[in-house]
């Protein structure tokens, strides 16, 4: 078994995993062009599909650098979607003409911005959270984000307050005609998600990579062998929220519309960690994978059960922390250290059970007395 | 024995509350010594080597290693200057393989962010492979190290500590629940280490043969305070101590 896991681990890690995932980005690419959907509008259709998976996948990859390798359990991530959101928002409409001394930016030049001020706030944020460990980070950031909502409902004459901002609508991108439009959205999003992916697989394979696993290990023994765990972990927050700045940015604009409710929603951030979870924390493609899953299977749950399907999905979340807690792709090996396979798994018991040192005697904090 | 100590604490002191856990003590470990630390449960071994590593905060007093202030330094930043430790409560990656634990555990000194973007470099490998042998953990390479026994991983976490080449070592009872023959094994490496490389230990233990077998000089600490420091046999024919560890009627 645990040759198995290694070389998943090897292959997922490889170049060849890496070439792959530029193979799927390059069809991608080529399919709205390959014939396959020769009707426009059931094209236009499935791009737009395609993009909110897209994004979704995004952001369950860049949640899983700060929540899977590292470790730090970030309840409050969709603050730098919303960061993001507002940062284009803004920068484009010049808060609906109120900014009248600042020319309204077209969407490139203000996307870089977006992820720039995201990552600004994970820096200023960062320094202050991370140094709070486990459940009190994850309180903290929710903190955060609940805040940040509040402060962008209040600050009317930059944001428009519970009113919102209109985007200017998007057509121009590519120049595209205006009944392509999704074609635009698409491109954009398949970039960025390629982007994001590929660097999570970089960082992993990256001794930095390496240094976040340590960090989420055991961040005492980590410091104690020389790294500097407090720039480690600021460096991969802000690396995070950059792109997750980036995404919110791209949401807003292809949505046209933004207020301090569809920006700044909780479900966003539970649903990025439950799709890590359900690929497998700390992984490169698991996240991607879990996202895919979660995303036809709360359409298929919500098509067939319709009132009933967040309880549905509630159930199922449940399931999946009982019986796959390190995910899809972290329990191909090794299913002993869940409920369910521990009953499945006699030996690997026994011999746990031999192991006189505990996790929770080594995740104690110090050395002791 | 050089004059110039490598590791030195002036009357270092730390209190949990109004309990003095080190309560002004003064020590120094000169190059290529081996020194114990000894003292009966709760007499602040392990406190005084959180002290030291900067694990915990230093309340008064100060501390040295070659020559600088380290006082109010940050781990890692100790670790760079050349001291690595052990913990009691052993502190491997459980969900890494013995060698990945090993690389992770290099020379961090002076790097760059760019050079963190590579995977690790073909050197580093080669000395962990070189210590894991060295450390007989050679057909453990490839196996999680949450799978390794404990006295594995005592090894496995002392492998760690050497990594990054460091000038001194600081063991926190390396015997403890492990069987005699791997004791022996802890101990020849580190006779080994320090007559052929030429590394600085300092010792926390309980198990008072391997203290005599392998050190020139003990500390002894009893409710945070320095209670005796000389020989092994001094320390051993020293009715202070005794007292300390076996209570008065221990005679």
């Amino acid at each position: 078994m645990a040759l198995l896991r290694k070389r998943v681990e090897k292959f997922a890690q490889g170049w060849f995993a890496f070439a792959l995932w530029i193979l799927f980005i390059i069809a991608l690419y080529v399919f709205p062009y390959s014939g396959f959907i020769t009707e426009k509008n059931e094209l236009m259709g499935t791009l737009q599909t395609l993009s909110q998976l897209f994004v979704l996948i995004t952001l369950a990859s860049n949640w899983n650098l700060i929540g899977g390798m590292t470790g730090y359990v970030d309840f409050g991530h969709a603050v730098f979607f919303g960061i993001g959101a507002y940062v284009l928002g803004v920068l484009v409409t010049t808060s609906g003409g109120a900014l009248w001394f600042a020319p309204a930016l077209p969407f490139w030049v203000a996307l870089p911005f977006a992820g720039l001020a995201a990552a600004l706030f994970a820096l200023l944020i960062g320094m202050p959270t991370l140094r709070l460990r486990g459940p009190y980070f994850s309180i903290a950031m929710l903190g955060v984000f609940v805040a940040m909502r509040e402060i962008i409902r209040v600050w009317k004459p930059l944001t428009g307050g519970g009113a919102g901002l209109t985007l200017p609508p998007q057509n121009a991108l590519f120049g595209f005609p205006q009944d392509w439009f999704r074609m635009g959205e698409y491109l954009v999003m398949v970039g960025l998600m390629g982007i994001a992916v590929g660097l999570s697989w970089w960082i992993r394979r990256s001794e930095f990579g390496q240094t976040l696993l340590a960090i989420r290990e055991d961040e005492v023994g980590a410091e104690m062998r020389g790294i500097n765990t407090t720039y480690h972990k600021i460096a991969i927050f802000m690396v995070a929220s950059f792109l997750t700045g980036l995404v919110g940015a791209f949401w807003a604009w292809q949505n046209t519309f933004i207020d301090p409710d569809v920006v700044f929603f909780e479900t966003r951030t539970i649903e990025m960690v439950m799709m890590s979870m359900l690929g497998g924390l700390g992984t490169v493609w698991g996240p991607p994978l879990g996202a895919t899953v979660l995303y036809f299977l709360q359409d298929l749950i919500w098509a067939n059960m319709g009132d009933v399907h967040l309880l549905v999905l509630g159930t199922s979340m449940i399931l999946l922390v009982l019986f796959l807690p390190e995910g899809i792709l972290g329990s191909l090996s090794d299913r002993s250290g869940t409920s369910f396979g521990g009953l499945f798994s006699s030996s690997k018991r026994t011999e746990r059970e031999a192991a006189p040192q505990e996790k929770s005697v080594i995740e104690k904090s110090s050395g002791g007395v | 024995m050089s004059t110039k100590p490598l590791l030195e604490g002036r009357q270092v002191s730390k209190y949990f509350g109004g309990l003095a856990a080190v309560n002004k003590v003064d020590f120094a470990v000169y190059p290529g010594e081996i020194v114990g630390l000894v003292g009966p449960n709760g007499s602040g071994k392990t406190t005084l080597f959180d002290c030291l590593s900067r694990v915990q905060q230093i309340d008064e007093g100060e501390v040295f290693l070659n020559g600088e202030n380290i006082t109010t330094s940050k781990p890692h930043q100790v670790a760079h200057l050349g001291l690595a430790r052990t913990f009691q409560v052993i502190r491997v990656y459980r969900k890494m393989t013995v060698l990945e634990n090993m690389l992770i555990s290099r020379q961090w000194r002076g790097e760059g962010i760019f050079s963190l973007l590579k995977p690790s470099a073909k050197a580093t490998e080669d000395r962990a492979r070189y210590l894991i042998d060295f450390l007989l953990l050679g057909p453990l390479i490839d196996e999680q190290a949450g799978n390794l026994s404990g006295g594995q991983r005592r090894l496995l976490e002392i492998g760690m500590a050497l990594m990054p080449d460091p000038d001194i070592l600081l063991l926190d009872e390396a015997t403890s629940g492990i069987n005699p023959t791997l004791i022996e094994t802890i101990k020849d490496r580190i006779v080994t280490l320090n007559k052929d490389e030429g590394k600085t230990f300092l010792l926390v233990e309980h198990n008072i043969n391997f203290i005599s077998d392998l050190c020139s000089r003990v500390y002894v600490l009893n409710y945070g305070e320095k209670l005796a420091e000389g020989t092994p046999d001094e320390i051993k024919a020293n009715n202070e101590v005794i007292e300390a560890y076996f209570g008065a009627e221990g005679e």
